[in-house]
């Protein structure tokens, strides 16, 4: 890509430090520096890409300092930069040569960095980041595998139901095996193993309803 | 996310010419020329009211109409020019005082001829009124809405307002010239009370609008 240093040719760098050096860092914008943007932007209005590309190369750095005053997460800085260029991209029609180029630059920037802190604003009243203590359930219960299952008293339970309700909780629940798998190993019809999966379940709710109750 | 460069780089992709806009005199000039096309129209459409030269020696109306249309053009000259981002906000008290002038009428002539209201309004010409109003309101604020589009990226708000002034001034100075209603007070508050909505309408909604119609 042109732009970057490593893949331009020697004589375009020559030509780029000089350009770069006659220039002053001018923080307020105004000066020969955005004389000098005005007449990029008005060449780039007529279609000149290379002034457009400089003019946006220089600007940027321009614009992420201005942002910087307003901004304070470093995170959204780019962001932000990235949506004034766009922006000034997509207007760069209302943009008269005659006039100075830096009150109009800085009014779209400005107006796009208050967007975004407002846009910013608005998502973070809505929504908390995810951190490493939400990553479980807030269920104290769910938080703790030895509470959560324990396998014995399932076990147990299981040797309470009907032989039938038991095999197909056994295969369909404890193996996961599918309904066509079960079928074929027990050799009972679908439906049966469903209604035996449901009859069997609602048993065990029972007992677990049951020992919870008690204890 | 894309990196800043190759932002940049595809932009430059992107740039092909554009026409800059024309001043904002001339843009305002063109929109007017427009809504008095629109004039003619309804002129060829509906015909004027015969009684309109009467109805113009009264001061109350001529004043009525005068200070709309006055509204209505400055506030289309600061539409235009307040849409560009580099351009003085203060611009925007531009059609003040015709709009004061034109508030201090209507509520002058509620005090002198208060009388005038109470014959009523008649429900079937008010709705050939309210016909007549989107006729002429919509296109114009459909044109402006287009021609003032690229203000959607910075600052809406303020244009929309000054948008929906001008459009409701405009209106109200065409509309007088067409009922078939005397020149009562009654039109005079109808008219001041449509601008009224109008223009805040295009405050509340005015941001929408524009990002509906804004360059991308």
């Amino acid at each position: 890509m042109p732009s970057s240093p490593s893949s331009a040719g020697p004589n375009l760098s020559v030509v780029k430090e000089s350009a770069e050096s006659s220039r002053t860092r001018d923080p307020a914008g105004r000066g020969d520096r955005t004389l000098d943007w005005s007449i990029c932007m008005a060449r780039a209005q007529e279609g000149d890409r290379e002034a457009y590309r400089r003019l946006l190369e220089e600007i940027a750095p321009y614009l992420r300092s201005l942002a910087a005053r307003l901004i304070q997460n470093r995170g959204d800085i780019e962001d932000a930069v990235q949506d004034a260029l766009l922006s000034v991209h997509a207007v760069r029609h209302t943009y008269d040569p005659m006039r100075p180029f830096g009150p109009w630059l800085v009014a779209i920037a400005r107006r796009r960095f208050v967007d975004g802190l407002r846009r910013r604003g608005r998502a973070a009243s809505r929504e908390t980041a995810l951190e490493a203590e939400h990553e479980t359930f807030a269920a104290p219960e769910a938080n703790f595998q030895e509470a959560a299952s324990d396998g014995r008293a399932v076990r147990e339970a299981l040797e309470g139901l009907p032989p039938g309700q038991r095999e197909a909780i056994r295969m369909l629940k404890l193996e996961e095996m599918s309904l066509k798998e079960a079928a074929a190993a027990s050799g009972m019809s679908v439906a049966a193993l469903k209604v035996a999966t449901h009859r069997g379940l609602k048993s065990l709710r029972k007992v677990f309803g049951r020992q919870g109750t008690q204890t | 996310m894309i990196t800043t460069p190759d932002l940049i780089e595809s932009l430059v992709a992107r740039a092909e010419p554009v026409r800059r806009l024309r001043p904002p005199l001339a843009r305002a000039a063109a929109w007017l020329l427009f809504a008095g096309l629109m004039l003619v129209l309804m002129v060829a459409i509906k015909g004027l009211r015969p009684d309109l030269g009467l109805s113009l020696r009264q001061p109350g109306f001529a004043i009525d109409v005068a200070a709309a249309l006055a509204t209505g053009i400055l506030a289309a000259v600061a539409a235009f020019i307040v849409s560009l981002p580099d351009r003085s906000r203060l611009w925007l008290w531009l059609p003040v005082p015709a709009l004061l002038v034109w508030i201090v009428n209507v509520g002058h002539s509620c005090l002198t001829a208060w009388v005038d209201i109470q014959p009523g309004m008649h429900l079937g010409d008010e709705t050939g009124c309210v016909a007549a109003l989107v006729m002429t309101g919509a296109p114009l604020a459909l044109t402006l809405l287009i021609m003032l589009r690229h203000t959607a990226l910075f600052d809406p708000t303020p244009v929309a307002i000054a948008g929906g002034l001008a459009v409701a001034g405009i209106t109200a100075s065409l509309l007088p010239l067409f009922h078939n209603h005397d020149a009562s007070v009654l039109i005079l508050v109808w008219n001041l009370g449509i601008a009224a909505l109008l223009t805040a309408a295009a405050g509340a909604f005015g941001r929408r609008m524009f990002t509906w119609v804004a360059p991308r």
